[in-house]
């Protein structure tokens, strides 16, 4: 009979399967948000009153400076993105198409070829067989006749999508990339992709492999040519390598009900990756995934930087979700915590939005809990920059920890350039950061105006890359997505306006 | 009141405030053992204790000191049951209604401190003991709207000149029998079951848990149900049996071993003297639930899915999962990756929020696993279990998990339900094969299906003989009204417990047809 759900732990790969669950069935999704806004009227309403507005003065200068991103990086558009975001863009219009995109290039790796990945394409087509493109698909995915080659086109298809996101199958692969962006004036976070991690050796070989990274594009990054930007801010010099982990890959232990088991059996394999991040002058950066884990990631995290050995290194850094309503929060634990633990070179904290938004409402709802997060996406931009300035501001009074503002929405990261300017910040002490695939016209823009910027690069093979690829996919193909809603004029106006 | 049900929300396990509400709980209960429990009939109580429910992860622990049920207790039991249920089943559902969702509120404003004792006496680890209790309040409250929507009957068809109405009738004495493995929840729900359709009940809980039945029968009391129509009966097999004998009792609702639910079939089918109405039994019983893994099946979800249906609770659950049934092409990838996944498994006491499989009910429970593993391994199947050596110290009932891979397929250990964490892993040519293999057994209570093939997922559902299938995702956990609960075959007599017919099996349909007619005239 009952339990409570299932509730192993949430992989950094696998949300996305909720997601594919909402999108399979919308109108419970419609239902659901109803819900949350009715029983969240109240704390709402109290939000809503409480949030600062910026000051106007600033707002122009944020106008006037996501105008000119939004030029440039339209400029520098290439043109087989832009057809492929048309293309997604067309998908996304219909809930049904889209469902059947998801689940296809979810359950392509899976499939033992062509054959059986065009039987799935055409059961994920059943249901919409009325419409053009879809029927014609469709009809090919069962016809004898066309049944390998649709399957085929389709394999393609998954494929070519997949390049776009992940930079390479593996770090060797993936350097000459790597060291092009970084010619082009972007840094970058190496990501390693890779299925959940559900037994202890899946944990070592993850930890390898990141062990591996380090060493390889330490190697590699000595010989890039000299970008001062890049490389230095007002607290010293910024490690050309940067890799990202996650807790998740590294133990099969996260329980969310016992966050001590997952943290020393994490803390095993962390603590020799942070020696050779520090051995090798690279940058190491926590991710943070669903909340199910974060009281374990941040306290792993926090504790390990407070042993003696690593008070001079090496760069580390952590994420904070602006999306969670506690997200303030956690940011006054982890400056007090700055604050207690004086090291060099100070804690990097990356500010994001965050990716389980789907993942967290779900398991909310399923279990009779508010959702820890904004149920209203203004919400979270607002709690982001709030969060921004008090980074800056953080930053800028008392160099407690790096600011990392991750985000595709020009508002907000133009609200953060304008405020970092107004607190008398340089270009070089503000970090802006995109996703590969998604934020690379916005990177060579944030790289004209002068800017830094770094790029997050998964790396990994087509089976290991689908799942970020589908998360990706939602996000560029999502209603709330500010890419989806690449315009001008008026409209940019009023994307660029205060949340 | 409304007829609009939600589920009692979880506790929010992964926020270190709720845990340490619950930790102070487990103390405070602590300082209260033993706990005494009466037999009570129409009221009164009677306390001469003779069997006591342990702590099964330290048996010396004494939880409960119950005074087992005589035959006297249970004829007055049934006696008072029957004439309160006169005056009780003679009220609106809609007050009946409202006594139980008094006694929910009751269960509520306790649910710490009962999350605490179902951890005591029956080793629940704290996730799975809280969702008990929210089980056993989501059944007051279901039970109770559902009654109400049962009180207005169905529509017949009417024609000029006659009125044809359907009520509901309760139809007496109810006998529960309750399990351990849900000490709160499946008492609770069938006792609810019965109350709310206006009979009276006799409830005898499972000599393992006693404690937590007094808790339910203490709120019901103090939520107004008459004390004539609930008693409660501690005790063993005797007192159940005598139940089941008694020519007062009217229905039997049961839920527990094959064995046990076959020879109360049986009893019951018998009319005694004195009895002049056929009983009605609703049984729940074992299950040996498969689940089914197909070639395209995301690995990364099916092996916590199994986890967790397997060794969750030790595997002490009806819906638990037995048998995982692979496809060969990814039988080899998916064995060793829970070969190693059964290592991270903590086996240890309920009460450490670390602990993923807990102490078994009773040390014949773990002499069974036990002989299950020894019996597949001498056959030639694979055992892997996680460490011994792991293994905490003490006297609890504490056994390390099993997998059990590449057992003969008519093996026992294929065949048996165990009731406790072992899993085999069989590997097959195709679904069709998977679905064969479950076309022979007797048992159809759970199933699961992990596929991503919409096509598959519909075919398999069309075919698979239980009565409960879970599709991506593992086959434990069925909500009150969102899965209504229940078996088919022998695993069970087909009823949906938290679904809208359940309490169709606690009353009798009466139709009366009036003749309107007056002269020639309709009126």
């Amino acid at each position: 009979m009952r339990s409570p759900a299932l509730r192993p732990a949430v992989s950094a790969e696998r949300h996305w399967t909720f997601a594919q669950s909402i999108l399979g069935i919308r109108p419970w999704s419609a239902n659901a948000r109803q819900t949350y806004d009715r029983a969240m009227g109240e704390l709402l309403t109290n939000a809503l009153a409480e949030a600062p507005a910026p000051a106007l003065e600033l707002d122009d200068e944020i106008v006037a400076l996501g105008r000119r991103l939004a030029r440039r990086s339209s400029l520098l558009r290439h043109a087989r993105r832009a057809a492929q975001d048309r293309g997604m863009a067309l998908v996304a219009r219909d809930p049904q198409v889209r469902a059947a995109l998801f689940r296809l290039v979810d359950v392509a790796p899976a499939c033992a070829g062509p054959a059986e990945l065009a039987e799935h394409l055409s059961a994920f087509l059943a249901g919409v067989e009325r419409r053009t493109v879809a029927a014609v698909a469709s009809r090919a995915a069962v016809a004898p006749g066309t049944r390998w080659a649709a399957g085929r086109a389709a394999t393609v298809a998954v494929r070519a999508m997949a390049g776009r996101f992940i930079v390479g199958e593996t770090p060797a692969a993936a350097t000459r990339t790597l060291r092009s962006l970084w010619e082009h004036g972007a840094a970058v976070s190496v990501d390693l992709l890779g299925e959940a991690t559900v037994t202890p050796a899946e944990g070592r070989a993850y930890a390898a492999r990141c062990d591996d990274a380090l060493v390889r594009l330490a190697a590699d990054a000595a010989r890039w040519p000299a970008r001062p930007l890049l490389e230095t801010d007002a607290a010293g010099p910024l490690p050309r390598v940067n890799l990202s982990v996650k807790v998740t890959a590294l133990t099969p232990l996260v329980r969310a009900e016992a966050p001590e088991r997952g943290r020393a059996d994490a803390a095993a394999l962390l603590r020799p990756l942070l020696r050779r991040a520090r051995d090798v002058g690279a940058h190491l950066h926590i991710d943070m995934e669903s909340l199910d884990s974060r009281e374990l990631i941040l306290e792993l995290v926090l504790e390990l930087l407070s042993e003696p050995e690593f008070a001079a290194g090496p760069s580390a850094g952590i994420v904070l979700q602006a999306y969670l309503r506690d997200a303030e929060e956690t940011l006054e634990h982890v400056l007090d915590w700055s604050r207690a633990t004086p090291r060099t070179p100070p804690l990097t904290v990356r500010l994001v939005k965050g990716a389980y938004w789907d993942h967290e409402t779900i398991e909310a709802a399923q279990h009779g809990w508010d959702p820890p997060v904004w149920t209203e996406k203004v919400e979270s931009d607002r709690c982001f920059e709030r969060v921004t300035r008090r980074l800056l501001d953080a930053w800028a009074d008392e160099r407690l920890v790096r600011p990392a503002i991750a985000s595709h929405n020009l508002r907000s990261i133009a609200h953060a350039i304008v405020y970092a300017r107004h607190r008398g910040l340089a270009p070089a002490d503000l970090e802006l950061q995109v996703l590969r695939g998604l934020g690379d016209d916005l990177q060579d823009a944030l790289a004209a105006e002068g800017l830094r910027g770094r790029t997050y690069c998964p790396v990994g093979d087509l089976v290991a890359g689908m799942a970020y690829l589908v998360r990706r996919l939602l996000e560029n193909t999502s209603n709330d997505s500010f890419l989806a809603s690449r315009v001008g004029g008026a409209e940019l106006d009023r994307l660029l306006s205060a949340p | 009141m409304t007829t609009t049900f939600r589920n009692e929300p979880l506790l929010e396990l992964r926020r270190a405030p709720e845990r340490e509400r619950l930790i102070a709980a487990l103390a405070a209960i602590d300082r209260t053992l033993p706990i005494a429990v009466p037999v009570i009939v129409d009221g009164e109580r009677r306390s001469e204790p003779s069997f006591a429910s342990v702590d099964p992860g330290e048996p010396r622990r004494v939880v409960a000191e119950a005074t087992a049920a005589s035959p006297a207790d249970v004829d007055a039991a049934v006696a008072a049951a029957g004439a309160a249920a006169r005056e009780w089943g003679a009220r609106s559902a809609a007050e009946r209604a409202a006594a139980l969702t008094r006694a929910a509120g009751h269960l509520r404003a306790r649910r710490h401190e009962l999350a605490a004792l179902a951890v005591r006496e029956c080793a629940k680890p704290w996730a799975e003991a809280d969702a008990d209790v929210c089980e056993a309040i989501d059944f007051l409250e279901y039970y109770a709207a559902e009654a109400i929507r049962l009180e207005a009957g169905p529509a017949l068809v009417q024609l000029p000149g006659e009125r044809n109405t359907l009520h509901y009738r309760p139809r007496g004495v109810v006998a529960v029998i309750a399990p351990w493995n849900f000490p709160l929840a499946i008492a609770t729900g069938m006792t609810a079951a019965g109350l709310a359709t206006g009979n009276g009940v006799c409830l005898k809980p499972a000599e393992q848990s006693p404690a937590c039945a007094l808790a339910l029968v203490e709120a019901l009391l103090a939520a107004g149900v008459p004390q004539g129509a609930i008693a409660l009966l501690p005790g063993e097999g005797d007192v159940g049996a005598a139940l089941v004998a008694h020519p007062g009792v009217h229905t039997i609702a049961f839920t527990g071993s094959g064995a046990v639910g076959l020879e109360i079939l049986r009893r019951a089918a018998e009319v005694v003297p004195g009895q002049r109405h056929l009983k009605r039994v609703i049984a729940e019983m074992g299950g040996k639930n498969c689940i089914v893994v197909d070639a395209d099946a995301d690995l990364d979800d099916v092996v916590p899915g199994l986890l967790h249906s397997a060794f969750g609770f030790a595997g002490q659950k009806c819906s638990a999962a037995s048998r995982a049934l692979v496809h060969e092409r990814v039988a080899e990838a998916l064995t060793e990756r829970l070969v190693g996944a059964l290592d991270t498994l903590l086996v240890g006491q309920a009460q450490d929020f670390a602990t993923d499989v807990p102490p078994l009910i009773e040390a014949s429970a773990r002499e069974r696993v036990e002989r299950y593993a020894a019996e597949a391994a001498a056959a030639g199947a694979v055992v892997h279990r996680t460490g011994a050596a792991l293994l905490p110290d003490g006297e609890g009932h504490f056994v390390a998990p099993a997998l059990v891979l590449h057992p003969s397929p008519d093996a026992d250990v294929v065949r048996d339900e165990i009731f406790g964490p072992l899993l085999t892993v069989e590997p097959v040519a195709d679904l069709e094969e998977a679905c064969a293999r479950i076309e022979t057994q007797a048992h159809a209570l759970t199933g699961g299906l992990f596929s991503r093939n919409p096509r598959t997922i519909e075919a398999f559902a069309r075919r698979t003989p239980v009565g409960n299938l879970y599709v991506n995702r593992g086959s434990t956990g069925a909500m009150v009204g969102r899965q209504p609960f229940g078996g088919n075959r022998l695993s069970g007599t087909g009823t949906k417990a938290g679904g809208p017919d359940y309490l169709l099996q606690f009353v009798e349909p009466v139709v009366v047809t009036e003749n309107t007619v007056r002269h020639g005239v309709a009126v």
